[in-house]
């Protein structure tokens, strides 16, 4: 009987075989289930005898083949069963031969979901599948063949005997988990009053995936302006939503009445999130971490010096190579973690970080300070500090732009970067950026100038010139990079490390 | 340059760094006995004055004394301050300086290095917050700049910020190249901890240069930490040391305050540099000003306030920065119309404020930072006056 099991967000076909032989009445499964996987030997009797169907009073061993790789999780239950009415020729096996099964059992004899669905029926894509009613539609949004839905083993025996024809396909929305797909459509940029910086920030980090750091008091509005940046990113295309749905779906989180998710995903986790649950594994199935989860979309870390350093310093990678590689001792995944990232921050314990209204002492300072690393804080290539909007400054300015029209922009722009390079400005190597981000005279000068009063590093000039590709493709100059362009992503990226010393002039 | 100590200074460091004896019990001590003489007491070779009979009579004091004032202690202090190059001086020496011998609260030994004849100049005390906006820097560090310019010292505390400022524009290597470079005001420091104890650690070469210039005091006998009571005392010896106080930026409660409540005392005169309303560090400066303080917005306020000419002497007003483009200046005019710069602002704030797009605002900025008219502080921007330092 074909199945599945998760490692990660993939899915790993296996055989479940069956023997029903001579010798003391008895159960076992072989082929290093867990615990969870173990247990389906009373499941799957009760769900037998209360759906009126014989017990073997024999011997009975599964195998879970191949043996070599722990088993977990209790979606094998249906192709233990099936298998052993095969065995006990109730089902006849060629009928069973195209089909693999995925779901859990319940003591009635219901099928039940299973987590992880739409990555299983993903690597069964040479089968029919039978799911449980409520996944129906996360296994059809991956699947290459037929999707079968029944609700009860009673029904699945008497529909591979050929008594009765497959059940119907439910309408959509009838049933399943609720869909996170549309939430996000209920935050718009236009919320936001005044704080035109921080917003055009927010539109530059969309278009060219540049990593975004708000600094400020609490009550400036940083989560805010954070939680509106899904609302302005292009909706995922076909490949990164069918990617988005096998994280999402392995993780058992709620994938979307539509199947697949279609709006980048928008992860915010608590800053006492452990090591583990930000980059994965942890499970023998290698559950996918925040950063995973965030993939194609954007992972929000408020209060970022509020994590610990350890954590923060195990984003440096993934961050680089948009993927993460968990090693256990037992297994080895490479998970995806191609994201953007957005903190905020305070500037200093007490907050206010202004000069002439920060409280703290300069070590006080310092040692807040020396939570991010150096290496962390070099790849935020914006760093915006926002204050508390004032009354009379909220007064001046009316509503902002709305989400779609920002977004309209977003899209063109990378459309724009598309064409020329292929890539995202945020992924432009130096070659790259030489070929299509060269700088006018003035562009120049003005960088040399800040790179002789130290002001840049070398990192810096090269995050700072696609920073200005970025800004340039928005204005639809397609040419050259020119000064002002250059000028806005120095003012957008703002030092982090002296941060108001008392001394520094 | 190590000037071997006299006897009776050393004794008078010596009973300065005994535990126990602080400010307050020396200073009864020392006015009753001479420096060797209230050694011997503390050793109970000598009968005390009867009006500190009292003091040492106490059991535990007295022997707790007693066991710690040995020759050997008296001989560590001793080569210590010899090693620092430090001198003391106490009450009732003919080295200790006038102008504390006739305080309310004098210090009782009085720990020094580099010259004392510093003292003998025009004095101004130029202190304010250590969290000081870079307006206040700038201030403080013009102030002192033009204050020392015109043969006046400049008293100050050689904390983090608006202090530390101030001496280093009192000190500026440009003042040193003028030909009449001897008449330039030299910098009085009063520091809390001892002074072979550099605090804050950041500021030891300044700490060093005011040593060479001018002279470094404190009450504190060597080695001793900065505590946090020893501040309060410091300041009313840097309020008694001053003609003249000036308040750069200030909380509206803190050191500042309490150096200005300590000048008060001593008919000082007291005044602040006026600071936006809306920037706490500028809360203390309007309070000041507020309760009838005079206002410095340049160096005159403190000449007429010193009752020196200021006629004939020009004020450095020429500004030798490029004055900004008509569109740059707009931007600037937008930070604020008070002289030295209104609040510090985001970059949000501005632009809000002018209008102006992200693209040309940065620019803007760009030119007004590269000529000084602006400085960027963590992500804040702020309009500032020139340095002269």
């Amino acid at each position: 009987m074909r199945s599945a099991t998760l490692l990660g967000v993939q899915g790993r076909p296996l055989d479940v075989e069956v023997h029903v032989g001579v010798g003391l009445p008895g159960f076992t499964i072989v082929g290093q289930p867990d615990e969870a996987c173990r247990e389906s030997r009373d499941r799957v009797r009760a769900a037998l005898l209360s759906s009126g169907l014989s017990w073997p009073n024999r011997r009975i061993t599964v195998n879970l083949a191949s043996s070599g790789e722990r088993k977990g999780g209790a979606g094998l239950d249906l192709a233990i069963a099936v298998g052993l009415l095969v065995a006990q020729e109730i089902i006849a096996p060629d009928r069973c031969i195209e089909f693999a099964f995925l779901a859990e059992l319940g003591l009635d004899g219901s099928l039940r979901p299973v987590p992880g669905v739409v990555p299983l029926v993903g690597a069964l894509a040479d089968r029919d599948v039978v799911v449980a009613p409520q996944c129906v539609y996360e296994a059809r949004a991956v699947a290459r063949r037929n999707v079968q839905a029944v609700a009860t083993l009673g029904e699945l025996v008497s529909c591979l005997r050929g008594d009765s024809d497959w059940p119907e396909q439910q309408s959509p929305m009838s049933e399943g988990k609720v869909g996170i797909d549309n939430s996000t459509d209920e935050v718009d940029m236009s919320d936001v009053r005044g704080q035109p910086a921080a917003r055009r920030a927010l539109e530059i980090a969309a278009a060219g995936a540049h990593h975004l750091l708000f600094i400020g008091p609490p009550g400036a509005g940083k989560s805010m302006l954070a939680r509106r940046l899904p609302s302005i990113l292009p909706p995922l295309d076909a490949d990164d939503a069918l990617m988005v749905t096998m994280i999402h779906s392995a993780a058992n989180l709620a994938i979307p009445s539509g199947g697949l998710i279609r709006n980048p995903p928008f992860r915010s986790p608590h800053h006492s999130a452990s090591m583990i649950a930000m980059v994965g594994g942890g499970t023998a199935a290698m559950r996918p971490g925040e950063i995973s989860l965030a993939s194609y979309g954007v992972l929000f870390l408020d209060e970022l010096g509020e994590f610990a350093p350890s954590v923060l310093d195990a984003l440096r990678q993934p961050l680089e190579e948009g993927l993460v590689r968990l090693s256990r001792a037992k297994s080895s995944v490479t998970l995806p973690a191609k994201f953007l990232l957005v903190s905020a921050t305070n500037p200093c314990p007490c907050g206010e970080g202004a000069p002439g209204v920060c409280v703290c002492d300069v070590r006080m300072r310092q040692r807040y300070l020396r939570r991010f690393s150096g290496p962390l804080l070099d790849r935020f290539d914006l760093r915006v500090a926002v204050d508390r909007p004032r009354v009379d400054d909220l007064l001046a300015d009316e509503h902002g732009e709305t989400s779609s029209c920002i977004a309209s922009r977003v899209v063109r722009a990378r459309r724009v970067a598309h064409d020329r390079s292929g890539c995202l400005n945020s992924m432009l190597t130096a070659d790259l950026l030489d070929e299509h981000a060269s700088l006018t005279r003035s562009a120049t000068q003005l960088v040399r100038s800040q790179l002789e009063r130290g002001r840049l590093t070398g990192r810096g000039y090269h995050r700072i010139r696609r920073v200005a590709r970025t800004i340039a493709d928005l204005q639809g100059d397609i040419g050259e990079v020119d000064e002002q362009h250059i000028a806005a992503a120095l003012a957008l990226r703002i030092g982090v490390q002296p941060l108001l010393l008392g001394d520094q002039s | 340059m190590n000037r071997a100590m006299s006897t009776e200074s050393s004794f008078a460091a010596a009973l300065a760094a005994l535990p126990l004896l602080g400010p307050h019990r020396l200073h009864k001590l020392l006015i009753r006995h001479s420096p060797s003489e209230a050694w011997a007491v503390i050793r109970g070779d000598h009968r005390p004055h009867a009006s500190i009979e009292a003091l040492l009579g106490r059991e535990f004091l007295g022997h707790k004394l007693r066991e710690r004032a040995t020759d050997e202690h008296l001989h560590t202090i001793h080569e210590r301050c010899i090693t620092s190059d430090i001198r003391a001086t106490f009450i009732g020496d003919g080295e200790y300086p006038a102008i504390l011998a006739a305080d309310i609260v004098p210090p009782a030994v009085l720990f020094w290095c580099g010259d004392l004849d510093a003292l003998n100049q025009r004095r101004v005390g130029i202190i304010g917050t250590r969290a000081a906006t870079a307006a206040g820097r700038y201030m403080a560090s013009n102030l002192g700049h033009e204050v020392a310019e015109r043969g006046i010292s400049v008293v100050s505390g050689l904390a983090r910020g608006i202090d530390a400022w101030a001496h280093r524009g009192a000190m500026s290597p440009s003042l040193r190249t003028k030909p009449q470079s001897s008449a330039i005001g030299r910098p009085v420091a009063v520091v809390a901890s001892g002074l072979d104890v550099v605090y804050p650690r950041e500021n030891a070469e300044l700490w060093r240069d005011v040593q060479t210039h001018g002279v470094v005091l404190s009450e504190s006998p060597p080695g001793t930490a900065p505590e946090a009571f020893r501040f309060p005392l410091r300041n009313r010896i840097l309020a008694a040391l001053c003609e003249v106080l000036v308040v750069v930026e200030s909380r509206a409660v803190g050191g500042s305050m309490i150096t200005v409540e300590e000048a008060v005392k001593r008919d000082v005169t007291v005044m602040a540099v006026p600071g936006s309303p809306r920037t706490s560090s500028s809360a203390g400066t309007n309070l000041l000003l507020q309760q009838g303080c005079a206002p410095v917005v340049e160096v005159d306020d403190i000449l007429v306030a010193l009752g020196l000419d200021h006629r004939r002497c020009f004020p450095n007003t020429f500004d030798s920065r490029r004055r900004p483009q008509v569109d740059d200046q707009r931007i600037l005019d937008s930070f604020g119309d008070c002289p030295r710069g209104i609040e510090p602002v985001t970059l949000d704030q501005l632009m809000v404020r002018t209008g102006v797009d992200l693209l040309t605002l940065a620019l803007s900025l760009g030119r007004l930072e590269a000529e000084g008219w602006v400085v960027n502080n963590g992500g804040w921007w702020e309009a500032v006056g020139q340095l002269r330092a």
